[in-house]
């Protein structure tokens, strides 16, 4: 029975939360285009404009925005610092991720380490602690709805599996008895889409932290074009309207 | 509330569903960066006074009636019906906030408030909530606009109370035109308030650059934009932009008034002509040495209050700043200044529509950002800013006088 339900979760179930949040990010997209675009312009001037009144920045400066995130450093250099590193972090965990197909040759096939030996992880641990937390205080607290929590307290059970089983392999000589490599053959298995059991490839009793991990990172994929998560789309045409 | 009511009410919103509002509404974060933004924030630490715990009352009707979580799970985002209490919330979020768009700045999204906002103003014009003194004021305005013949003739009479004004207390003005109406094809198309104050100093300065120019019969200031009725606000518009389109005129100077400009400039624009605000075209005269200033005519430390509305919402920081350190060697700037200004409290609609004891209490940044300054003049360039800001220095006590750019200027002109 166990044995089915994590088959489910670790095989049809990542194509479905994949086809899921693509379909769901291309909804989403339609409902945006599909909606009536206002006829002037919505942006603010955070200088003076140029002599010949043509927009200053336009995409360049949106870019900037988005991936800078620049008044926040200015007026907020705490919530900017771990939201970089919780961004940035996410950005090198998912290379890390590809890392362990045996195509991909960032890592030496043979380390037992990821991308960072670790480190990426638990940074993104305690930027997410520190996202989470502050929302349980002041004024960000009041503005703050269940789903808030609930989608940190996802992402961060996500992300402490998966340190669980980075660490796992990273801080004893034998790592946990399913290696770097076995992950590899997994992903492997994925991509080809053979539908094999992934108990062929990572046989010890860690097998359900495996599960969890894959089952929080469905969910994620899951609720990400329903969620404020959508962002992650929307964060660069979102500035581009400000800069204009 | 009745479900014929509510229906059309959700079809109010639903009709102002725009592409950026649904990405306003869909991505916000809630991570706080804009709550720091608010002057009302500021002054009162209440969290129903921030960009987003405004936005959240239009934002969790929109969860429970346009997404798919606020329909299967709605306490997961708070998702609510909407109901004659919520319609309270919903005032809230339209008339507690001047549509600054100080929060955009601070939000890393950009996320405009004030487009938020316009679904709350829809919807309380729709139950007819929306307040009767912005509504009566734009049915006037637009009123003049259909009996075009009689306000025309009407101005006309008290134009020429005006130009004996002007010749009485500016005596080098005699004998000309000194508020000229119907000039074809003249240079710029001064667009004012009713009142003197918005015409005199303008019609002083513009006679003596020399300008050909021409008083438009309507007023600037645009109403209907406060209560958020784009059928209004653009009825307001047009018969100013037929005025401008008929004269053939080059450009169209909107006095200082910051809704009336944006809304001239950036919603209704751009057409043939040019639209800028009176202080860029007094910026003209005096880099082209069309006008010569005296600066010991206007005396005390002066620092410079930046209308939302023209300067973060419309670009325009420098021109003014030229103007008054032409009529001063003792000009001081506010802190913060230019995009990060803060609002003066009064800005859309709120001078009319909000209590004064609520505008003064969300106001009291400000108050204390003046005060700093050390200045004995504030100037600005809008009307509702003035109306504000001379509210604020009695309340606060503050030492200081309130002027329009454009007064300074004419005050400082040698004749």
């Amino acid at each position: 029975m166990f044995g089915r339900i994590w088959y489910f979760v670790m095989v049809p179930m990542v194509y479905l939360a994949f086809v899921w949040c693509v379909l769901g990010i291309a909804f989403k997209t339609m409902q945006v285009l599909r909606a009536p675009r206002l006829p002037r312009t919505l942006r603010i001037f955070p200088e003076s404009k140029s002599p010949d009144d043509r927009p200053i920045g336009g995409w360049a400066a949106a870019v900037w925005d988005t991936f800078a995130m620049p008044t926040l450093w200015r007026f907020n250099p705490t919530l900017w610092f771990f939201l970089v590193v919780f961004h940035i972090g996410i950005v090198i965990l998912i290379i890390s991720h590809l890392d362990l197909l045996p195509q991909v040759n960032i890592v030496s096939a043979s380390s037992p380490h990821m991308i960072g030996n670790g480190t990426v992880g638990a940074a993104v641990t305690v930027a997410l602690l520190y996202l989470l937390f502050r929302r349980f205080r002041g004024t960000v607290r009041e503005v703050s709805v269940l789903s808030d929590y609930l989608l940190l307290f996802l992402l961060l059970c996500t992300v402490v599996s998966g340190d669980i089983i980075s660490w796992g392999n990273s801080w004893s000589d034998e790592g946990f008895v399913m290696t770097k490599q076995d992950l590899g053959k997994y992903l492997e298995s994925l991509i080809t889409f053979s539908f094999t059991d992934p108990r062929k490839f990572l046989s010890g009793s860690h097998y359900p932290v495996i599960g969890f991990h894959v089952l929080c990172a469905n969910l994620f994929l899951m609720v990400l074009p329903f969620s404020k998560l959508v962002h992650t789309c929307f964060a660069l045409p979102m500035n581009k309207l400000r800069r204009g | 509330m009745e479900q014929n009511e509510k229906s059309s009410l959700l079809k109010l919103m639903s009709d102002q569903l725009s592409r950026s509002v649904r990405m306003y509404l869909d991505n916000c974060a809630r991570c706080g960066a804009c709550v720091e933004a608010c002057h009302a924030y500021a002054s009162t630490g209440e969290a129903r006074y921030t960009a987003v715990g405004r936005a959240q009352n239009i934002r969790r009707l929109y969860e429970n009636y346009h997404t798919i979580t606020g329909k299967a799970a709605p306490w997961l985002s708070e998702a609510v019906e909407l109901d004659e209490l919520w319609m309270d919330k919903v005032y809230e979020t339209a008339f507690t906030c001047t549509g600054c768009r100080r929060c955009m700045v601070f939000c890393p999204f950009g996320i405009d408030t004030q487009q938020i906002q316009t679904i709350a103003k829809s919807l309380l014009i729709g139950a007819d909530l929306e307040p009767k003194p912005l509504t009566v004021r734009a049915k006037d305005s637009i009123a003049k606009g259909v009996n075009s013949e009689a306000t025309r003739a009407k101005f006309a009479k008290q134009m020429d109370q005006l130009r004996q004004e002007v010749v009485e207390r500016w005596t080098a003005e005699a004998g000309k035109d000194v508020i000229p109406l119907d000039v074809q094809g003249a240079n710029v198309l001064y667009v004012s308030m009713a009142e003197a104050h918005s015409i005199l100093p303008a019609a002083r300065i513009m006679n003596a650059a020399g300008e050909s120019w021409s008083l438009s019969y309507y007023e600037a200031v645009n109403f209907g934009a406060f209560v958020g009725n784009r059928s209004m606000t653009e009825q307001i518009c047009q018969r100013i932009i037929h005025e401008a389109e008929t004269l053939k005129v080059k450009e169209m100077a909107i006095c200082e008034c910051g809704t009336a400009f944006r809304v001239m400039k950036h919603v209704m624009g751009p057409f043939d002509f040019n639209v800028i605000t009176l202080v860029q075209l007094l910026e003209r005269y005096i880099k082209q040495g069309r006008i010569k200033l005296d600066k010991s005519k206007v005396r005390g430390r002066i620092t410079y209050h930046d209308p939302c509305q023209i300067a973060r919402n419309g670009g325009v920081y420098e021109a003014p700043r030229t103007c008054l350190r032409a009529v001063t060697d003792d000009f001081v700037e506010l802190q913060p200044n230019r995009c990060l200004n803060w609002c003066c409290g009064g800005g859309g609609g709120l001078v009319i529509a909000a209590e004064p004891e609520f505008r003064m209490k969300t106001s009291k940044i400000k108050a204390e950002q003046l005060k700093a300054s050390g200045a004995d003049i504030v100037a600005t360039a809008c009307e509702m800013c003035y109306a504000q800001l001379n509210e604020l220095v009695d309340e606060y006590e503050l030492d200081m006088k309130v002027e329009f750019v454009s007064n300074l200027v004419a005050q400082a002109l040698v004749d």
